[in-house]
């Protein structure tokens, strides 16, 4: 059977993963996918690189940036070199890029399987609202605002300890005044507004993990407590649960937004209260985690995406471990430089230079 | 109790819950007495099967059995 030749970013599998690697290896343990992973990089020095057990073959791209022309023209590169056909971004930056582009990559004979630009902006700190109603859950209290006197009212209004977000990304807790402002400015200087005021919710820290079909079926999802973190905020070990009122919460997620793709929501759970923290439209890093207890959620989002009539998601055990561990690969030299230089590594007649 | 009804507990005292994926380490009269509210059992029922089981006195068993309840829901499971 001929490979079907998948593109997975976010091999950076480094103290910050990317879910790449995950992705790349759920896409592997389904055999009769007979996937072949290329590996989409940024940067010579990402490990996906050189894990030739995972990814078959690995290109460099240029930064998603601009409108794209040199980042598609690399893909179609791609494609001609070793057949792309399908492709995961894993990456938050990739993803306007791609779905904006969504036709422009089809027509070069590349396919994708993500949420359309309005399913994608609802991921915006200042949407969380809206979606939290939509979906029975709640939002801690939050103030979105565009100036320091809105800002500084806020916080007086929702009084302390505060979180402080940026619409897209970075948060930090701020216990007083002063040091609220100062993730203020922080913030808006690199990121612009709004900046949401949020108040500090306690309780479980839980995540769930699922892929919708774009018709408003899910695709599978798995419940996850992260047990440690590092200090970046990354779980490092974790336990699969089974939290009926958030799995129902995604579960709406995905029939009420008609939701096409991958998600992960992150939430925290007091009781019977869950609280909608972020949305994240893509795969997380601990990815392979929902793989390991039996929901292959990128195989079944690659073959939703082939249109195959998928049987329903297999049901998952609460209580299986996630444990993330560090381990080190030795290779020849002959890989970073084809990196370097020709901006790709997996070629098998090439030879280090005498 | 519906919460209590869903923890898994092992012979060795590990208790989880599937809901908050939080775990616990419990005694052997602790696991008696979960085992014995899982099975839908009262306080009093639980705290006369714990003076049987355990040699104590009825007194004793009923305080046990109270302060284990107290436990429980200050950890959110009863």
């Amino acid at each position: 059977m001929k490979p079907f030749v998948i593109g997975i970013s976010g091999i950076n599998a480094v103290d910050n993963p990317g879910p790449g690697i995950g992705v790349a290896r759920s896409l592997k343990e389904d055999a009769a996918l007979n996937a072949r992973v290329i590996g989409l990089a940024y940067d010579a020095m990402e490990p996906g690189l050189y894990m030739d057990w995972v990814v078959d073959r690995s290109f460099i791209l240029p930064y998603p940036s601009g409108d794209g022309e040199a980042y598609f023209d690399r893909l179609s590169f791609i494609r001609k070199q070793a057949g792309l056909e399908f492709v995961i971004p894993n990456l938050d930056a990739e993803l306007p890029l791609y779905i904006k582009n969504a036709r422009l990559i089809e027509e070069r004979g590349i396919r994708t399987f993500l949420p359309t630009m309005e399913q994608f902006k609802l991921r915006g700190k200042d949407r969380l609202g809206e979606v939290a109603g939509r979906i029975g859950v709640k939002l801690p209290k939050t103030k979105v605002v565009t100036s320091l006197d809105q800002f500084c009212e806020a916080v007086e209004e929702l009084g302390l300890p505060v979180m402080v977000k940026g619409s897209f990304y970075k948060a930090w807790a701020a216990y007083t005044t002063t040091q609220a402002i100062a993730h203020y400015h922080a913030l808006v200087a690199e990121w612009g507004y709004p900046v949401i005021v949020q108040s500090i919710v306690t309780g479980d820290e839980l995540n769930v993990i699922g892929v919708g079909d774009g018709e408003g079926k899910s695709l599978g999802a798995v419940g996850i407590k992260k047990i440690s973190v590092t200090a970046l905020g990354k779980i490092w070990t974790g336990v699969t649960v089974k939290q009926r009122a958030m799995l129902e919460a995604a579960e709406r997620f995905t029939r009420e937004f008609k939701w096409r793709g991958p998600f992960e929501l992150e939430c925290i759970v007091k009781g019977d209260d869950v609280f909608l923290i972020e949305i994240n439209p893509r795969f997380p890093a601990w990815v392979y985690f929902a793989t390991g207890v039996g929901v292959n959620l990128p195989s079944r989002l690659v073959r939703a995406a082939l249109g195959e009539d998928l049987p329903p998601a297999p049901d998952y055990d609460a209580g299986k471990l996630f444990v993330r561990y560090s381990y080190e690969l030795v290779t020849d030299m002959v890989k970073f430089q084809q990196a370097v230089t020709r901006g790709e590594v997996g070629m098998t007649h090439d030879a280090m230079p005498t | 109790m519906p919460h209590l009804a869903q923890l898994a507990l092992s012979d060795e005292g590990f208790v989880f819950d599937p809901q908050t994926g939080d775990s616990f380490q419990v005694s052997e009269a602790g696991l008696f007495l979960l085992t014995a509210f899982k099975a839908g059992k009262s306080d009093e029922e639980a705290a006369a099967l714990l003076a049987a089981e355990f040699d104590v006195s009825p007194e004793e068993a009923r305080r046990d059995c109270t302060d284990f309840r107290g436990s429980l829901k200050n950890f959110g499971l009863a």
